[in-house]
């Protein structure tokens, strides 16, 4: 008799861990905590599974595979690595270059520089030899080939969000309904709604007053991505990290810029997020009717207080 | 002074400021407040070592390279492996006599410290010895390979009122005393289980063609001999044994344990395996393990608490809750509290100040500094001051006897307990 009486009433479950160079929190309304756990536990080897596949750093991944081979020989890759390829491909075409998975060189070419005054005749060279048109992709054997040796693929700017898409599948797998998955606060998932209401609230962080949100996304069952090309200093200051390349000319983005896009899909917004960094207003524009459904929203810090731009 | 034992000196400094640190780890006082050391002749230390096989002569070169400045002499070594003499000698730069017999050597050479380092089966005769000439002892873990050889070297440093320290060179690690520092300051929240092991993946033979068995090879490869050795339990378990003590700042109440050779099937007498469960009064337990068939992960000795886990042999400390972004932190607030608000936490991803790959933060930056050298340090200041913190002998005393228990347990079966005439 006394069982019959009581309520059962699941928890608020939220743990973290660290992956790909950041944290990952991960937070799941109203669940039972074995449940909960058995989530985490596939979450986690979820990620580390993508992590050892896409990384440049572990010698032995994939995708290392390719960066040591593939300018000899074409290297046969498996039928994921070779669909994330593919995707990266497209993206690079609809967005006619400015999402580009080939700009290693030019990163390291400025990684010693402070100012975009200091680049030298080499740069022009290293701007022609990088880019997707240098990398084959043959269907007919999954194979991959560099035309020449100085090509290396770099997923820096793919991983989180394709990590989310399938944490997501891992989600769905578990008949989870509600979800928030925070990746180093910058790849969003959000599953469902908040307890409290009937969709998820993302602010977009407001740098010159951190706390309070510059814009406000409203999702259900979808990913918002952000990046950005600065660092907030000890003194509170914003400041260019120089990471941000535009592809086309070889130069850093010089102004201080935020882009986060919203999507269904994690994939989408993380590619979105990184490449129209890169591109004007205009320039973005111009190829945003190509672009798969999204919301964009730029933040331009450079006035000293953020300038909304929503695309 | 290297710069590494100066980041020590500083270290020790910071934590003698602790009450906490200073009550549960007194003999930080030997590096905070040393015994002034004159120049003189007489105010040299005279330090004997013996057994000089392989853990010897590196505690040998350890009193060498401390007389660089030090006011010690390393005046005799013994061996009763004449090969193993003669290397100690010659190490020693010609500066110690070379005796086969310890008791020769007590006879014929006045010393104020001797460093014991002979197997296990040979400790209490020249550590006895000692106290009978007055001669202070550090004696290598453990103590003995008996329960009441362990007690009769204990009785007899009161006796004689001589110091009595044991090999358990964590006593000095920085890492071992910042996380126990810690601990005693709650940063871990309660500690309810210590759990461990030691794992290679090797024979264990480290004198090679030598006739299995022989007397030769039970002289040389003692580790593998239970006259002289209880194996990985007295080894490599009584060290962590003597840091599981230390964080629950007590001693087991009980042992169960498991042991077999299923795997080095050659001359051993000692388990190639085996796991130990301890339990403490307060219902707390230290579970370890060792085994000579796989190296995964090597040493890991963990403290479990309810607000953190320290991992002493990798130097790592993890909180239970990692500090969470405030805005991750806002929105378990509001979910808690049925409230729907935007929370502003999208922004340029998060990276560490510091490289982590498996989490976790570092303990101390110290690591480096070599613990078994501060010990012996930590030794020449309590010989100077005339005596050592008893807690510190104790500490080994009850890392050493309940090694022998737990060795015991492996064998019956059953739970074991310390027998009440071997409590302190």
């Amino acid at each position: 008799m006394y069982f019959d009486k009581q309520i059962h009433v699941p928890q608020l479950f939220h743990n973290s861990f660290y992956a790909m160079g950041t944290r990952c929190q991960v937070i799941l309304p109203g669940i039972e905590t074995e449940r909960a756990e058995q989530v985490l536990l596939n979450v986690r080897q979820e990620i580390n599974r993508i992590e050892t596949c896409l990384s440049r750093f572990i010698p032995y991944s994939e995708l290392s595979q390719i960066n040591q081979n593939a300018w000899k020989s074409p290297v046969l890759v498996g039928e994921e690595l070779f669909g994330i390829l593919k995707t990266c491909q497209h993206f690079s075409n609809i967005t006619t270059g400015a999402f580009d998975i080939t700009l290693r060189p030019l990163l390291d070419y400025w990684k010693e520089k402070t100012d975009n005054s200091q680049a030298d005749s080499q740069l022009a060279g290293i701007v022609e030899s990088s880019g997707m048109r240098y990398v084959t992709l043959a269907d007919a054997d999954r194979s991959v080939s560099f035309s020449h040796d100085s090509i290396v693929l770099d997923l820096g700017g793919f991983g989180k969000g394709y990590a989310l898409h399938m944490v997501e599948t891992q989600l769905n797998s578990f008949s989870i309904r509600d979800a928030f998955i925070s990746f180093g606060e910058s790849s969003i998932l959000a599953k469902g709604a908040h307890p409290a209401g009937d969709h998820w609230k993302i602010g977009l962080n407001d740098y010159m007053s951190p706390g309070r949100s510059a814009y406000e996304f409203a999702l259900n069952d979808g990913s918002v991505s952000t990046s950005s090309n600065f660092f907030i200093d000890h003194h509170g200051k914003l400041q260019n990290h120089r990471h941000v390349i535009k592809p086309k000319t070889g130069y850093p983005v010089e102004e201080l810029v935020t882009v986060s896009v919203k999507s269904e899909s994690a994939v989408d917004a993380e590619i979105l997020s990184t490449a129209c960094l890169v591109l004007s207003d205009v320039e973005l524009a111009d190829i945003r009717t190509s672009l798969p459904p999204c919301e964009i929203v730029r933040i331009l810090y450079t006035s000293g207080k953020p300038d909304i731009h929503i695309v | 002074m290297s710069i590494n034992r100066k980041q020590f000196l500083e270290m020790t400094a910071a934590l003698a400021g602790s009450t906490v640190a200073m009550a549960s780890m007194p003999w930080l006082a030997a590096f905070q407040n040393p015994a002034v050391i004159g120049k003189s002749a007489s105010d040299r230390i005279r330090i004997g070592i013996v057994g000089t096989g392989g853990r010897g002569t590196y505690l040998l070169y350890l009193m060498v390279e401390l007389q660089k400045r030090l006011n010690i002499d390393i005046v005799a070594v013994c061996d009763d492996h004449q090969p193993h003499l003669d290397r100690a000698v010659e190490r020693s730069n010609g500066q110690a006599l070379g005796f086969l017999d310890y008791r020769v050597m007590f006879e014929q050479v006045k010393m104020d410290g001797v460093i014991i380092a002979t197997p296990p089966g040979h400790h209490a005769g020249p550590t006895v010895a000692a106290f009978e000439n007055g001669v202070h002892v550090f004696c290598e873990k453990v103590m003995a390979r008996t329960m009441s050889d362990t007690k009769n070297m204990y009785d007899k440093h009161l006796q004689h009122n001589t110091i009595l320290l044991t090999g358990y060179q964590r006593a000095c690690n920085p890492v071992h005393l910042t996380a126990i520092d810690r601990i005693r300051n709650g940063t871990y929240g309660q500690i309810t289980m210590v759990r461990g092991h030691w794992n290679r993946n090797q024979d264990w033979i480290e004198y090679k063609g030598i006739e299995p068995a022989s007397e030769l090879d039970r002289k040389l490869n003692w580790r593998l001999y239970r006259d002289t050795s209880g194996g990985m339990i007295t080894e490599l378990c009584s060290h962590h044994i003597f840091s599981s003590n230390w964080v629950f700042d007590s001693q087991p109440v009980s042992v169960v344990g498991s042991g077999s050779t299923n795997y080095w099937k050659d001359q051993r007498e000692v388990w190639d395996n085996f796991g130990l469960v301890f339990k403490y009064e307060d219902g707390s337990h230290f579970v370890y393990n060792c085994l000579q068939s796989n190296k995964h992960n090597g040493v890991q000795v963990q403290a479990l608490g309810s607000k953190g886990m320290v991992d002493f042999e990798v130097n790592r400390e993890y909180q239970e809750e990692p500090p969470a972004p405030p805005a991750i932190r806002q929105l378990i607030h509001d979910i808690e509290s049925s409230v729907f608000n935007a929370i502003p936490i999208a922004s340029a991803t998060w990276v560490p100040a510091e490289p982590v790959k498996y989490g976790g933060q570092f303990i101390s930056d110290d690591w480096k500094v070599n613990d078994t050298s501060l010990y012996l340090e930590a030794f020449l200041d309590f010989i100077r001051k005339g005596s050592a913190p008893e807690s510190l002998t104790i500490q080994g005393y009850n890392a050493s006897i309940w090694a022998l228990v737990a060795e015991k347990a492996t064998y019956s079966g059953v739970t074991e307990t310390l027998p009440a005439e071997f409590r302190l």
